[in-house]
């Protein structure tokens, strides 16, 4: 990162440019947003097909990968009983529901798990010259091609299991979608910690690490000291224990309050690149986004 | 005709350059250690859980399926990623740069792979020691139950184990990375692989697996990449280690002649242009 233009001169420079909550406050800006969103998921789709075989092969290799686990669970599962408090259906919804959440959060902010690199490099300028959010537009641009193993192989699970209808799919839905705001808003957080360590990759690696691996298993065999890391900085009891309790009682009622929690999730993220984004400073790299 | 002394000697050399290579930058092991801690701890807490209500299942009791665990994600770890190296090296052309050197391609790949993971073999491998012992005490019985030379013995013969299982690693995984002479796209051939090679032996001893299905694996070299040694760790004897690793050595005769065969073919697909 040279020490150039600093991030507040060259937004002073922006034509249109605005924030995210400044956006939320201006009528048809959240459209604007969603149109946006909808968008570059259109261009990142394309780009994704355009390999067709590799596509495929990442597609289906996602889908293996979390099936050899429901292998390991059936088996250990057939022997106990239960794990954890967990009966097999409940293990099998948990990596359902996170395997779609995690891709999901992949599939639309490719690029989440990727910023700290992208400021190290000094390639955040190009994202800072157009108008949309810088935090947005980044997260926006890539897709990650196995994630759509992982998004579709939540639905292949969760069609599999017993007395699934129409109403407990829109309730998988409806608790898909704040579980993979509150996975890209996590890793999105740790990321940005990259403006202020110059290095996070190892932080934001093993907090990603250790956010799938402990949401993958049952709540009950980690015991109690554990349990306030799941409900804060590893907040696996919002992408999972929480979401299971909810299904397995069909409570529609707490589903707005994990769409709340998941909101504040994104604000904090925002709020931490945002105070990052003030200490970035140019490399004046060129870079074109074709 | 090159003595097998310059042979051994050229092994010898490229496996010590790269564990040297490998532990100047030892760092880099950070991240697997972090992962295989975290492993180990999330499957000791799943393990608790599983043993419950009960003191063995399958004939494992819970320290048992621990130090198990344990040992069989070293090979997994340790082991499990030699594919991507020598897959690389074919779908980028690297392979004609290689192939004008004059060594044995297959036995000079095998010292250099094997030789750098070594390294990490042994970083991972005391890690494991320490958090089996944190998490369920000292080492199973079968070893540290036995006395002190009779232990040295039987944990030499696990370490004896766990050079081969990584032996059949690389042969296997040599044999499916050279498919990209055929395939431009072969990785789902390697997941294939390692999937099976998870089910069957490294999450869970093949003893819990319905019994058909533990039959059956028996006949495929799945057990013996993981299961092997981490077997010999929790319940040692003698006829087991000599049928376990008579298992190993047939595979790897069996995995060596599938990767030289494999190599043989590949190889006559190289076009090479001057420049």
């Amino acid at each position: 990162m040279g020490d150039h233009l600093s991030i507040d001169e060259r937004r002073a420079a922006e034509a249109g440019n605005s924030t995210a909550a400044g956006d939320a406050r201006r009528p048809g800006r959240m459209k604007a947003y969603l149109r946006f969103f909808a968008a570059a998921f259109a261009a990142n789709a394309k780009s994704a097909l355009e390999y067709r075989v590799n596509f495929l092969v990442q597609f289906f290799g996602m889908v293996l990968n979390n099936a050899a686990f429901a292998a390991f669970w059936a088996v250990l599962i057939g022997r106990t009983g239960s794990v954890g408090g967990y009966g097999f259906s409940d293990v099998m919804f948990i990596w359902a529901l996170v395997s779609s959440s995690f891709g999901l959060a992949h599939v639309l902010a490719g690029n989440v798990r990727s910023i700290g690199r992208i400021v190290m490099e000094g390639g955040l300028d190009v994202y800072l010259l157009q108008p949309k959010d810088a935090f947005v537009n980044l997260l926006a641009s890539r897709t990650v091609v196995s994630a759509w193993g992982d998004l579709a192989y939540g639905f292949i699970v969760l069609a599999l299991l017993p007395g699934t209808d129409f109403g407990r799919v829109l309730l998988f839905c409806a608790l898909m979608a704040p579980g993979a705001v509150i996975f890209a808003a996590t890793f999105a957080a740790a990321e940005s910690l990259t403006f202020f360590l110059g290095n996070a990759q190892a932080v934001s690696s093993a907090l990603a690490e250790f956010m799938l691996s402990f949401s993958l298993y049952p709540e009950g065999v980690f015991g109690k000291n554990l349990r306030w890391l799941f409900y804060s900085i590893i907040p696996s009891g919002f992408v999972a224990f929480v979401p299971l309790r909810i299904y397995r009682a069909m409570d529609w009622a707490v589903v707005p309050a994990l769409w709340a929690i998941a909101a504040i999730y994104a604000a904090l993220s925002k709020a931490i690149f945002n105070a990052g984004l003030k200490r970035y400073e140019s490399g004046n790299r060129m870079d074109a986004r074709v | 005709m090159r003595s097998l002394h310059s042979r051994l000697r050229c092994s010898y050399l490229a496996a010590l350059t790269a564990l040297r290579e490998r532990t100047a930058y030892a760092g880099n092991f950070g991240a697997s250690m972090l992962t295989y801690g975290l492993f180990v701890f999330i499957f000791s807490r799943v393990w608790a859980g599983a043993y419950a209500g009960d003191a063995l299942i399958a004939g494992y009791t819970l320290d048992m399926a621990v130090w198990y665990f344990i040992v069989a994600e070293i090979s997994a770890f340790g082991f499990g990623r030699f594919f991507w190296g020598l897959s690389r090296d074919v779908k980028n052309g690297q392979v004609a740069y290689l192939l004008a050197r004059p060594y044995d391609f297959v036995g000079y790949h095998y010292a250099e792979r094997l030789g750098g993971s070594l390294a990490e073999v042994g970083f991972i491998a005391l890690e494991g020691l320490v958090a089996g012992i944190i998490l369920v005490g000292p080492l199973p019985a079968a070893i540290a139950g036995v006395g002190a030379a009779a232990g040295l013995g039987r944990a030499a013969v696990v370490i004896f184990s766990l050079l081969l299982a990584g032996t059949l690693q690389f042969y296997l995984q040599f044999a499916l990375a050279l498919s990209a002479f055929w395939l431009e796209e072969n990785d789902a051939l390697y997941w294939i692989y390692q999937k099976f090679a998870l089910v069957v032996g490294t999450l869970i001893p093949i003893e819990f697996l319905p019994e058909a299905a533990a039959r059956l694996s028996l006949w495929t070299p799945f057990p013996y990449l993981s299961y092997a040694p981490a077997r010999l760790l929790v319940a040692f004897s003698w006829e087991e280690a000599a049928r376990l690793i008579g298992g190993q050595l047939a595979w790897i005769a069996l995995g060596m002649a599938l990767a030289r065969g494999t190599f043989a073919l590949g190889s006559r697909r190289v076009a090479l242009n001057g420049g």
